[in-house]
């Protein structure tokens, strides 16, 4: 190996090590409670997918800003995706919904306001119908 | 007219129907942009289609997008580029190892076959209105309340008619490149050894069996090493999805027979990392691995320069095939359920793998051209330049979303497909495949590329289009907008679908002055001898005498 191309593999490692540091530290704000605690969630809500339809909780969901809250969704037929979306459509995270299992996140809002849910996975043609405004309210 | 010889011709009918492939793909990948930008916008012209559907209610707007969707991947990738990458091979495998291909009666047969099978999958989608997109999830495929139960039958089919020949052409490829023929022939397990770099690795630990041929391919060109070690992902790839398919058809002909079979006997996650193990095959390996060997054997070849550190090079080539087998898992970060352990490992950090080997893969190859200067930029060298300009931009998008942390606001948002999937494939892929055709030309044909002018309005218009097209998709996808969704109007994304629209008929521009110089090139008549039948040449030629 030449010097230019060593240099060059080490500057590679260097990036390819500083970028993995930072995005699994706690600088990306859910890696605090997706990666690096044990947090046991203070709410949980169960999320079921069936026939193009998202049902939620009889009781709809509402969670406090800064609470730790536990999603679990589950799919009776083909596989699905939990999104969930601020009002002006930004992304607030998101996970698939794999049929046959129980689907697990954890989240902690740090805005209060309303954010709609949407599913993340093409699941036929009528995906694009998946969509639920102001499912989630969070308060301060 | 030119003389062009026998596999010259085959090689030239490959490209000419991976280019109508390309031109179909890019017909439908505008569509859907105008119909994303513009829901209502192809209304008129599907009622028209819609009098040639054998179906039985008109189908929803919806349902047309998504079964244009699902055949749009087929006929872009085993259409566009799997006929091209044949097409060079089948030229440039026997050509660098001086001999012919060994069973030359399958080059017309892998021509025809994969015609057919993409046909039939795009049949599928365009009259059967499969929809079940090349993700095929189960138990989607098999969900018959929303994909149409001949529909799904149809395209396993016709997936199992592409994989088939895919292995059928990988055979003929090991093939002549084993044949005894070879000067330095190798059996089929000396072969896999070296692929795998067990006889490299030997040598570096010091315990080479100086009795064995040349097993880490020194005897053969660079270019040889990466397109055999790229086929044995390709030969993976083609039996995985050979299994998805034929699981497909199980299910659909059990439905035919009014017996059907239940979904869940399928366990949807297991299923879901074999399929991407061995769809990733493609994505993140045969891909990267042909693309690495033609920029190691083009850049060389237009600079005038041995490639820099090609024992490096060779090296790479060995550890990308372990890479390329460990980090399917990138495509299941969305997946809460796939052990967090797989998601880390094979999901970033073996993803990781690929910054480092590409990154020096692409260091090899500038670094060529650098050292060779002043080099003609020839249309083939300005084309590879923006294929690795393509991988670049892709690959740094590529390893923003393969992260579990940054995933959660990027996975299945335009983002994926544009700014990475589809600069790899348009920028990187696309560009590259250009330059395999300004350089195979005078090759084959001893002509030189007609007009100078039109291939910097190729270049250009290809570049600028691809360029915003990915980064503006890209940039909505950042905004949250998801793939494989319609949103109705109005809505927040409209001035990226706007861009994103323009920048593909740029594209579009492009392909036509490409075609243009090809067609002006090579004369209307040569373009006919490809398509007319040898004998009627003859007859004609005779006639004419």
């Amino acid at each position: 190996m030449e010097r230019s191309e060593r240099l060059w593999f080490g500057l590679l490692i260097l990036v390819a090590v500083v970028v993995n540091a930072i995005t699994l530290s706690p600088m990306v704000p859910w890696q605090k409670w997706l990666l690096w605690s044990r947090q046991t969630p203070d709410r949980s809500f169960n999320i079921e997918f069936e026939d193009y339809q998202i049902k939620l909780p009889p009781q709809g969901i509402q969670v406090k800003v800064g609470e730790l809250v536990e999603f679990v969704a589950t799919s009776k037929d083909v596989t699905y995706g939990f999104g969930v979306f601020r009002k002006d459509s930004t992304m607030v995270f998101q996970m698939q919904v794999v049929p046959g299992y129980e689907n697990r996140i954890a989240w902690k809002f740090d805005t209060p306001g309303s954010y709609d849910v949407r599913s993340t996975e093409y699941s036929g043609p009528r995906h694009p119908e998946m969509f639920i405004e102001d499912a989630i309210q969070v308060s301060p | 007219m030119v003389r062009i010889g026998w596999q010259e011709k085959w090689t030239l009918r490959y490209a000419v129907v991976g280019l109508l492939f390309l031109a179909l793909s890019g017909l439908e990948g505008i569509l859907m942009r105008l119909q994303l930008w513009v829901p209502e916008a192809l209304r008129g012209m599907e009622a028209v289609l819609n009098t040639i559907r054998p179906v039985a209610r008109e189908p929803s707007p919806a349902e047309l997008f998504y079964s244009m969707l699902t055949a749009h991947p087929i006929v872009g990738v085993y259409g566009f580029a799997y006929m091209c990458v044949m097409g060079a091979f089948y030229f440039l495998v026997p050509f660098l190892l001086k001999k012919e291909i060994r069973h030359k009666g399958l080059v017309p047969v892998n021509f025809a076959l994969q015609i057919i099978g993409v046909m039939t999958c795009w049949g599928a989608g365009f009259f059967g209105l499969f929809n079940s997109l090349y993700t095929l999830y189960w138990p989607l495929p098999v969900s018959y309340d929303r994909v149409p139960l001949m529909g799904s039958i149809v395209f396993a089919v016709g997936a199992a008619v592409i994989m088939v020949n895919i292995l059928l052409f990988s055979y003929n490829l090991f093939s002549t490149v084993l044949s005894k023929s070879n000067p330095q022939g190798y059996s089929f397990w000396q072969f896999l050894r070296a692929a795998f770099g067990i006889s490299r690795l030997m040598k570096l630990l010091g315990k080479e069996d100086k009795s064995a041929p040349p097993l880490d391919y020194d005897g053969l060109p660079v270019f040889i090493v990466a397109v055999g070690r790229g086929s044995i992902d390709t030969v993976i790839n083609a039996v995985v999805l050979l299994t998805a398919g034929a699981l497909i058809l199980i299910y659909g002909l059990a439905a035919l027979l009014q017996t059907p079979l239940d979904p869940s006997a399928v366990n949807a996650l297991v299923y879901k990392n074999w399929f991407w193990w061995g769809l990733d095959m493609v994505a993140d390996g045969n891909v990267l691995m042909y693309t690495a060997g033609v920029w190691y054997l083009l850049i060389p070849l237009l600079v005038g320069r041995k490639l820099f550190g090609e024992s490096v090079v060779r090296t790479v080539i060995m550890v990308d095939l372990l890479v390329s087998m460990g980090v399917w898992s990138h495509h299941l970060l969305g997946d809460r359920v796939q052990p967090f352990v797989m998601r880390l490992l094979s999901g970033q950090f073996v993803t990781w793998g690929e910054f480092l080997t590409m990154g020096l893969t692409i260091f090899a190859s500038l670094a060529t051209i650098w050292l060779a200067r002043p080099v003609k930029f020839s249309p083939a060298l300005k084309f590879v330049l923006g294929s690795i300009f393509g991988f670049i931009m892709g690959g740094a998008a590529g390893l923003i979303q393969a992260n579990v942390g940054l995933n959660l606001v990027f996975h299945n948002t335009q983002w994926v497909v544009a700014l990475h999937a589809h600069t790899f494939l348009l920028t990187g892929l696309g560009m590259l495949l250009f330059a395999v055709i300004y350089a195979l030309i005078p090759m084959l044909t001893k002509l030189e590329i007609r007009s100078q002018r039109l291939v910097n309005a190729h270049f250009w218009f290809w570049m600028v289009g691809s360029v915003a097209m990915a980064y503006a998709m890209g940039m909505a996808g950042a905004r949250g907008m998801l793939r494989r969704t319609i949103y109705p109007l109005p809505n927040p994304y409209q001035p990226f679908l706007a861009i994103g629209a323009i920048g593909s008929l740029l594209m579009a521009v492009g392909f036509v002055a490409f075609l243009v110089n090809i067609i002006g090139t090579l004369g209307w008549t040569n373009v006919f001898s490809l398509v007319v039948p040898e004998r009627w040449l003859s007859r004609g030629a005779e006639a004419a005498a």
